[in-house]
């Protein structure tokens, strides 16, 4: 392979773990509640918009970080409570609804805050590229692969070594059996709703500097997310963090190789195709189970 | 310990419950018996609260909980081991066994020394879980699965411990493994209300028995005097 094709794939595979990032604070919710947020793109837009926010108040640059992420995790517990519990109570799938309603008030609400323009973020990493190998990689682009990794192996050990981690896997596993454990199945999809905020404020924070913050700067991301996670099934992270990986390099080769217009295809396709050969995903598992 | 009075209870608009009264006193263990269908499962779980009855009294440890959330009614001090056992498939035997003690560990760290002795104790009852404790438990027998669920109800010291069809599914030879282990437990002093469709075994081991028909108790009484039932006999005992 030439170098051409391995920068198209590095490139792209950067954008890909952010795919895998969104993909994964779908899988969150979902463990838990079996529901996700649809608004899930217009909370990565806002949290993008209030750390945006935040820099131009002249508190110190980084206080950008926590301040997106806490307001990411508050995002995501609003929508748990205003767009979710009531219709899981009812076992209806009104959720559906109701959080793509909450994420069109949010497009509404930034365009009538920030404007409908695109603006720049700024950052202090450089964005000179960095030759590895005649690759060539901006640290920019490294914080963000990075801040990715970082945040998924953090929840992943949370889920895996701690009893409130245990649990939540516990009411993934059978909602029903964890309550007769004194587990509340309602706090549980609350805490899975607050780390799929959180993670979708990362990713809008860790993404920004590279594209640029805009009402609908998630709009076609939270779409190659949402296939992320369906090719990959629903529950595998592990599964979301290569598929993720394969999406971004597949969309940089074909921008380049086939035309730029044709970026958003591969994305679709792929959906497509699971959808109809394997609803499950690649990574998803059938229960194992004997008797 | 545990008494329930005069419940109702059902699915949607149909009514499983009709006036079922049972107690449990502490130290003993009583059996629900009957056909399928009577009742016996909706009544445990309308006790534990996953059904909210329509009318009737639960009284735990002297505190009424009709009608609260499960998790809320488990950190009161009633564990209850479901029909079908319901272990957490994916985690492990420990892992299950840590939850079972849920409401009294710590949540982040340090839990796993604070439940060393419980754990201790549900091994020496179950040497297989100590063999397997780092297997997924969806991995394991039916009968190891019936011990886990037994051993994760344990873990959190309950003051009622509710036990539902034990024998399900088992080799006969493993059922008399699990009521082995009923027996133990009674002598350790647990406090128990057993759920069996195999009568017999369920009258050996218990201290008092109700048998429900169509959702109501229809006979009582210590299992001497039922197994001399005419009645009991012909249904249940029959062979």
């Amino acid at each position: 392979m030439d170098h051409a094709v391995i920068q198209l794939i590095v490139s792209g595979a950067l954008m890909g773990l952010v795919y895998a990032l969104v993909a994964y604070g779908f899988q969150l919710t979902y463990a838990t509640s079996k529901s996700i947020n649809f608004g899930q793109g217009e909370l990565v837009m806002l949290s993008a918009f209030v750390s945006l926010t935040l820099t131009n108040t002249g508190l110190p640059y980084y206080l950008m970080i926590p301040g997106g992420l806490l307001f990411g995790v508050i995002a995501g517990l609003f929508v748990e409570r205003a767009g979710v519990r009531l219709a899981l109570e009812q076992k209806s799938e009104g959720w559906i609804l109701m959080t793509i309603i909450l994420g069109l008030f949010g497009i509404s609400a930034a365009e009538n805050i920030w404007g409908r323009d695109d603006r720049p973020f700024p950052t202090p990493i450089p964005t000179e590229p960095i030759q590895f190998f005649g690759v060539s990689i901006t640290p920019l682009e490294i914080s963000v692969a990075v801040g990715v990794v970082l945040i998924m192996v953090v929840i992943e050990l949370f889920k895996r070594k701690t009893l409130l981690g245990k649990a939540f896997e516990a009411v993934s596993a059978d909602r029903d059996a964890a309550e007769l454990m004194g587990i509340s199945a309602t706090r549980t999809i609350m805490l899975s709703y607050g780390l799929s905020g959180l993670v979708a404020a990362l990713a809008g924070i860790l993404v920004s500097p590279i594209t640029t913050v805009g009402p609908t700067m998630a709009s076609a991301l939270v779409l190659k997310a949402f296939s992320v996670a369906v090719v990959a099934g629903l529950e595998s992270g592990f599964g979301v963090v290569i598929v993720g990986l394969f999406l971004g390099s597949l969309e940089s080769l074909t921008s380049f190789y086939v035309g730029s217009g044709w970026r958003e295809a591969p994305g679709l396709v792929l959906l497509i195709l699971a959808l109809a050969i394997r609803p499950t995903g690649i990574f998803g598992k059938a229960v194992i189970r004997k008797v | 310990m545990l008494v329930v009075t005069d419940l109702y209870a059902g699915y949607g608009m149909s009514e499983v419950l009709m006036g079922t009264s049972l107690t449990v006193k502490k130290g003993t263990v009583v059996a629900l018996i009957g056909p399928n269908g009577a009742g016996k499962t909706t009544t445990m779980r309308t006790i534990s609260g996953s059904i909210k009855p329509t009318r009737g009294e639960i009284i735990l440890d002297g505190a009424p909980v009709q009608g609260l959330e499960p998790s809320y009614i488990a950190r009161l001090g009633l564990a209850h081991a479901p029909e079908g056992r319901k272990v957490f498939g994916p985690l492990s035997v420990e892992d299950n066994l840590l939850l079972g003690a849920f409401t009294r560990l710590p949540r982040f760290f340090g839990f796993h020394a604070k439940a060393a002795d419980d754990l201790e104790k549900v091994y020496n009852l179950f040497p297989r879980l100590k063999e397997r404790y780092r297997q997924a438990s969806g991995t394991l027998s039916g009968g190891e699965q019936q011990m886990l669920a037994i051993g994760r109800a344990l873990m959190a010291r309950p003051k009622v411990v509710l036990l539902d069809e034990p024998s399900m599914g088992l080799a006969p030879v493993i059922v008399d493994e699990v009521f082995d282990i009923i027996r133990r437990l009674k002598e350790s002093g647990i406090t128990l209300l057993l759920v069996e469709q195999s009568a017999k075994r369920a009258l050996e081991v218990a201290d008092y028995a109700y048998v429900m028909e169509r959702g109501r108790i229809a006979v009582e009484g210590v299992p001497q005097e039922l197994q001399k039932n005419e009645r009991v006999i012909a249904a249940y005992l029959g062979n």
